[in-house]
């Protein structure tokens, strides 16, 4: 009964901030066109490239043809609008500011308003990126093996994915609390994301030891595992295992957030806000 | 010349500022690495599958990638300080203070901000385009060094153009700030040639934001690609764009000041 | 007679003020139409300064007194009229013009944040052109008369208000200008530092025969400092002479209100009537007959209340504003309108 309660004042909670953050975004629109051409150029770059490569190696490139990084690139584009997150720039900015304490004071988890306004402001800006996507399919000519079973899979995989990574990034942004210097660790972390996530190329082009070292890292799990699904690049039974994988990471980071989350608490108060 | 004494002022007063943060310095090295690192990787990346990158060998390629860094140097040091400075002083109205000066309006609010750390993009841009001119070494005539330093001229000027022009904004509309964060989102497109991207792309990427000017064209100067055409056009682009910013920014003091129009 | 350092003749600064009302019919509208309402900030302004001059320029908010300082000073270009200083035409920028003039705004820094006064100190001398021996010259003598010592070297974001002020002003001064412009520099300082800055201006002033023209809310400055103020309000010119003949004129009387039962009693041969109402009587009177012309009203009629006031200068002022544009407001008594500007003028001590 008592859990029902929480639930729905959580889902108030949510759409509240969904409003905030609309009104706020309405009022931002040149910072959403920015975000949207970033986002939208680093694949649309990688793609160019690397089919540049295809084309002059033959045709292709491993197992990918010119038009299979066309549609890996274009899934990238989609999977990385629903699963990135600013979330160290804000804290960054929290504390320096001071705003920490309103956090602090609320008597809910700060983590859920911080996931709404994140997905409140993708609610506006993924129908532009999947705009984006089309004409691009127009353009690039993607080719991929889409089943359905993998685009059934795709979704509790998204989820997931978004969920892994969100509390990772959640975490990271907690070094806020410790250091000044996040812009710093900030890029250590955008770096491994790059090459380790399957941005710079899709991980089935690498070496088998980077691949199971990408395995191993949650980078995978918070991005390229539910691209290469979705593009069918993944046996049903990886695809499984790999879903088993990215459960087990959101365990982990839950826990990580906690403990985290904790100290951090510990360190602030300690400091004064 | 009046310039380069002013600038040395501006210099040497921004370094004193920050030679208070030793942290700094060295939290700057160690980013400035690291993204030198992943640049490099990445070509490693690409390289091993290919020898050749739309016609650009590996030197070649290392020669764009210093370019990147020494253009993106000289953005971070005083264009972008300098510009973003000038939106600030817009707003809050102390650009009156500059102003009141005896100085060219356009030279103080130029070099009136420098990030003096970006000096380490810029040396580290410097120190990979050394590596790479060595490395292609018996391929660079005269010629080609001389158009390479002009359209590295070129290119910095049209980008110093296009970034006033943007900041010049401020003077009739507000929230400027997000469109110089613009070209910096596109000027990542700069790290691998132009020629690779489909026509509109190249398009928006030249006459759009001029990205093209910044990276590509001087590199392509270098290692032979650029034919006397495209180079005389940088040049008048360069020119063109310029006399263009300073028109703009006198019209916009003149609008600041509640001239007649 | 030697040329005036600053000339004003009929200057004129009009403003185009976007007008809107509320409401989101009208928010909507506006976006195809915008309403333009024309406002003088300042309406023909006719002064002139000689070198060396102190003058106080004294006005409430919105009267015009930044407005024409900026335009003096090159920064705003004038709708209509004509001002010359120093023989120049201010909004040219010309570089002559520039090298000869200063600005000091009391509500903003022109020193770089981050670093000592005595770094952004080095700008100047090198925007100015500053020859070494000059320059060292000058700052000494401004670090002496401005007791600036400790404060050079530490950075401008660790200073007090007062501190920065004193550099700030010293910054401004380091190429010795002819023409200063102050733009409030005292505001928002405690009282010992206002003093100082006043006293530092005053010998400024006498040292090196700069020209200065000052803009204040607080009378002490315009005391302390001006033999000639000139007041302005809503744009125009109200007085402009000595602040004695200013007090002289309007404290030179005291008021004094009588009320009595209603307002048919004629009172006009004790003193000047300024109003009646409901048989309250205000009368101006000279200084020297005050207790007379008291004695005689309490003695001759039949007084239910009786009030002797000393208008303060801010009260002198307000009356310049009041009678002088006649829109003397009848439902407060000239003690309550002073006491209401009071409020309006900040830091009041």
């Amino acid at each position: 009964m008592k859990l029902l309660l929480q639930i729905r004042h959580l889902l108030n909670l949510y759409v509240q901030q969904f409003k905030t953050t609309f009104a706020t975004m309405v009022q931002y629109r040149a910072s959403l066109v920015i975000w949207t051409i970033s986002a939208v150029l680093e694949p649309l770059v990688y793609l160019i490239v690397w089919s540049t490569v295809s084309n002059g190696s033959g045709g292709s490139v491993g197992s990918y043809t010119a038009q299979g990084f066309a549609a890996y690139y274009i899934a990238l584009m989609i999977v990385n609008q629903v699963t990135y997150t600013w979330i160290m720039y804000e804290y960054e900015y929290r504390v320096r500011q001071g705003y920490l304490s309103f956090a602090l004071l609320r008597p809910v988890h700060p983590i859920h308003a911080d996931i709404a306004d994140n997905l409140s402001s993708k609610l506006i800006t993924l129908p532009l990126v999947l705009i984006v996507a089309a004409v691009l399919a127009l353009l690039f000519h993607p080719s991929a093996g889409l089943h359905a079973w993998a685009l059934l899979a795709f979704l509790p995989a998204l989820v997931l994915a978004f969920l892994v990574r969100f509390l990772i990034e959640w975490t990271l942004a907690l070094a806020a609390f410790w250091t000044t210097r996040v812009s710093a660790l900030n890029q250590v972390y955008f770096v491994l994301m790059l090459f380790l996530s399957g941005q710079i190329a899709p991980l089935g082009l690498f070496p088998p030891w980077l691949q199971t070292v990408a395995a191993v890292l949650p980078f995978r799990w918070m991005l390229g595992f539910p691209v290469e699904l979705l593009v069918g690049r993944l046996t049903p039974l990886q695809s499984l295992e790999g879903l088993g994988v990215q459960a087990a990471w959101l365990v982990l980071s839950l826990l990580l957030v906690r403990v985290v989350w904790r100290a951090g608490v510990r360190v602030y108060s300690a400091v004064g806000a | 010349m009046n310039f380069l004494r002013l600038f040395a002022v501006f210099f040497r007063v921004s370094l004193l500022n920050e030679a208070a943060y030793r942290v700094n310095f060295f939290v700057q090295l160690f980013q400035s690495l690291l993204e030198l690192g992943t640049a490099l990787a990445g070509l490693a990346v690409i390289f091993s599958y290919t020898t050749a990158l739309g016609g650009w060998r590996p030197d070649e390629m290392l020669a764009l990638v210093g370019v990147f860094f020494l253009v993106g140097g000289v953005i971070s040091l005083i264009i972008q300080p300098g510009m973003s400075g000038l939106i600030d002083s817009v707003r809050d109205g102390t650009l009156d203070f500059t102003l009141t000066k005896p100085e060219d309006a356009q030279l103080l609010v130029s070099i009136q901000r420098v990030a003096v750390w970006s000096l380490l993009d810029l040396l580290m841009g410097l120190g990979v385009l050394v590596v790479a001119l060595v490395r292609l070494g018996e391929k660079i005539g005269g010629w080609q060094a001389a158009g390479f330093l002009g359209m590295l001229l070129a290119g910095s000027v049209i980008v110093y153009s296009f970034w006033l022009i943007l900041a010049c904004l401020s003077f009739w509309f507000v929230r400027v700030e997000n469109l110089l964060e613009i070209f910096r989102s596109m000027y990542e497109a700069g790290r691998w040639p132009i020629s690779l991207y489909p026509g509109w792309l190249r398009f928006g990427l030249t006459f759009v934001v001029p990205v093209a000017f910044a990276t590509t064209i001087p590199a392509e100067a270098l290692t032979g690609r650029l034919g006397i055409g495209s180079l005389l056009g940088s040049l008048a682009a360069a020119m063109g764009l310029f006399a263009l910013a300073r028109l703009i920014l006198r019209l916009g003091l003149r609008r600041y000041s509640g001239a007649s129009a | 007679m030697t040329a005036p350092a600053i000339r004003l003749r009929e200057l004129c600064k009009t403003y185009l003020v976007p007008e809107r009302e509320a409401g989101t019919g009208a928010a909507l509208r506006s976006l195809f139409h915008r309403r333009m309402r024309a406002v003088a900030a300042v309406d023909g302004l006719n002064f002139d300064l000689a070198p060396g001059e102190i003058v106080g320029f004294l006005g409430p908010n919105g009267a015009g007194k930044t407005t024409t300082l900026k335009m003096l000073a090159g920064l705003l270009h004038p709708t209509a009229g004509e001002c010359r200083v120093l023989d120049h035409v201010p909004w040219k920028r010309e570089r002559d013009f520039l090298r000869q003039i200063t600005l000091v705004m009391g509500q903003r820094n022109q020193l770089v944040w981050d670093i000592p006064a005595a770094d952004s100190f080095e700008l100047n001398r090198a925007i100015y052109r500053l020859p070494v021996a000059d320059y060292r010259r000058t700052l000494d003598e401004l670090t002496g008369l401005l007791d600036l010592g400790p404060l050079l070297k530490v950075p401008v974001r660790n200073l007090s208000l007062g501190e920065r002020m004193k550099c700030e002003v010293a910054a401004a001064l380091l190429h010795r200008p002819q023409v200063v412009f102050l733009d409030e520099p005292t505001i928002g300082l405690d009282v010992t530092m206002q003093r100082r800055i006043r006293t530092f201006i005053a010998e400024y002033n006498h040292r090196y025969g700069a020209t200065i023209l000052l803009t204040s809310h607080y009378m002490a400055d315009v005391e302390a400092l001006c033999k000639r103020v000139i007041v302005i309000h809503h744009g125009r010119l109200l007085f402009d002479g000595d602040l004695a003949d200013l007090v002289q004129q309007f404290t030179a009387h005291k008021t004094i209100v009588v009320q009595l039962e209603d307002c048919a009693a004629d009172l006009h041969f004790y003193g000047e009537l300024v109003d009646c109402s409901d048989g309250r009587f205000t009368l101006r009177v000279p200084k020297a007959e005050t207790a007379h012309v008291t004695e005689r009203l309490l003695a001759d009629l039949p007084v239910i209340d009786l009030l002797v006031e000393d208008p303060p200068i801010e009260e002198v002022i307000d009356r310049v504003f009041t009678q002088e544009t006649g829109r003397e407001n009848l439902n407060t008594t000239p003690m309550e309108r002073g006491q209401a500007d009071k409020k309006d003028i900040q830091g009041y001590a």
